[in-house]
């Protein structure tokens, strides 16, 4: 009983009744939105629009102080950054279109990579910049009063110490094992179909 | 061939070949569904490079392989019944997990290698589906078999 007639005898006695009609897939499809995608396509628009406000306010409100112009140049830097980065990372997506297994574990190897790059090198310079940016920006319109400048930059350095220190850590540690777990997994069957 | 067509023709084939790999009936069927929604997306640019049947079993058998990054392993489903002292019949539903089980104990290539010669496809679609030459293609075919032999011969199940 275990020639492969056999076996596949067995196999097409799954039940497949309960699939969906076509009608009924064709309108669930039809609702379906890209949800993968949708993560980076919000943050590129976020980002763009984030630009935006940045060079409007630098032509329509003139600061006066090199510190102000400084932080709003790092913050235009942070969304090119962003903008760039999830762009290709969007366009490789796109760009897959009909692959083999192995092609399309090496561009799942490709993306776990260019991940772990981007938490390692690009996030963290973003948020240098970012960070710096926060510091020097609202330094023109707080520096008039003592008590509005302690208490934005308590606000801003207290902000920074839990991204620095708690928030980014902490998530950093989490994806870092993920993303090792993932292309351990992905080299294991890169080389079956080596 | 539109894509209600296409569905009710490939459905159950995707299904059984997603049930192959990831041993789970619900699992299998949102595999299934994510397959037609790529399918449904991708239709107007499939540019017939490549056969119908060859694409569509890439997208399921891809969205498969990306399922190993929200899965952490392969079911291996306890087989419904005790096995008796005294032989008896096997049901047919009984012999179908019992199969699962034995594919499932491969590994994730060969259980979509495994999947794609039970669904009957020529070795060449199956080469062009995973990637690899057709030669290779049939090695693997053959110690799959093999595997799969001493399996069955080790369990005993259906002399």
């Amino acid at each position: 009983m275990d020639n492969l007639n056999d076996l596949k005898a067995i196999w097409q006695t799954a039940n497949t009744t309960d699939l969906p009609k076509s009608a009924e897939m064709l309108r669930l499809v039809k609702k379906f939105r890209n949800q993968r995608l949708l993560k980076k396509i919000l943050m590129i628009v976020l980002a763009i629009l984030l630009l935006a406000v940045m060079v409007f306010v630098m032509f329509i409100y003139r600061s006066a102080m090199l510190t102000t112009r400084i932080g709003e140049v790092l913050f235009i830097i942070t969304c090119i950054i962003l903008v760039v980065t999830n762009s290709r990372s969007l366009k490789r997506f796109i760009d897959l279109k009909d692959c083999s297994n192995k092609e399309f574990i090496e561009f799942l190897e490709q993306t776990r990579r260019n991940q772990v790059y981007f938490y390692t090198r690009t996030q963290f310079i973003a948020l240098c910049f970012c960070s710096l940016g926060l510091v020097l920006y609202p330094y023109e319109f707080v520096h008039i009063k003592l008590t509005w400048f302690i208490g934005t930059y308590t606000f801003v350095l207290l902000y920074l110490g839990v991204i620095w220190l708690i928030v980014r850590p902490r998530v950093f540690k989490k994806e870092a094992r993920k993303l090792n777990e993932t292309l351990e997994r992905l080299e294991k069957i890169s080389n079956q179909i080596k | 061939m539109d894509f209600e067509e296409i569905y009710s023709l490939y459905s159950p084939q995707i299904f059984r070949v997603c049930m192959g790999y990831i041993n789970d009936r619900e699992q299998a069927k949102d595999l299934t569904q994510e397959t037609f929604i790529s399918v449904w997306k991708n239709l107007s640019t499939f540019r017939n490079q490549s056969k119908i049947s060859t694409w569509i079993f890439r997208i399921a058998t891809n969205n498969c392989l990306r399922a190993l990054e929200r899965a952490k392993r392969v079911m291996i489903t306890e087989l419904p019944f005790h096995l008796p002292d005294e032989p008896h019949e096997e049901t047919q539903e009984e012999k179908l997990t019992f199969l699962y089980n034995c594919i499932a104990e491969l590994e994730e290539t060969e259980r979509i290698i495994i999947s794609l010669v039970l669904e009957d496809l020529p070795q060449a679609e199956i080469a062009a589906i995973v990637g690899l030459t057709t030669v290779n293609t049939r090695v693997k075919i053959h110690r799959i078999k093999e595997k799969l032999a001493i399996k069955f011969k080790y369990h005993g199940q259906f002399e």
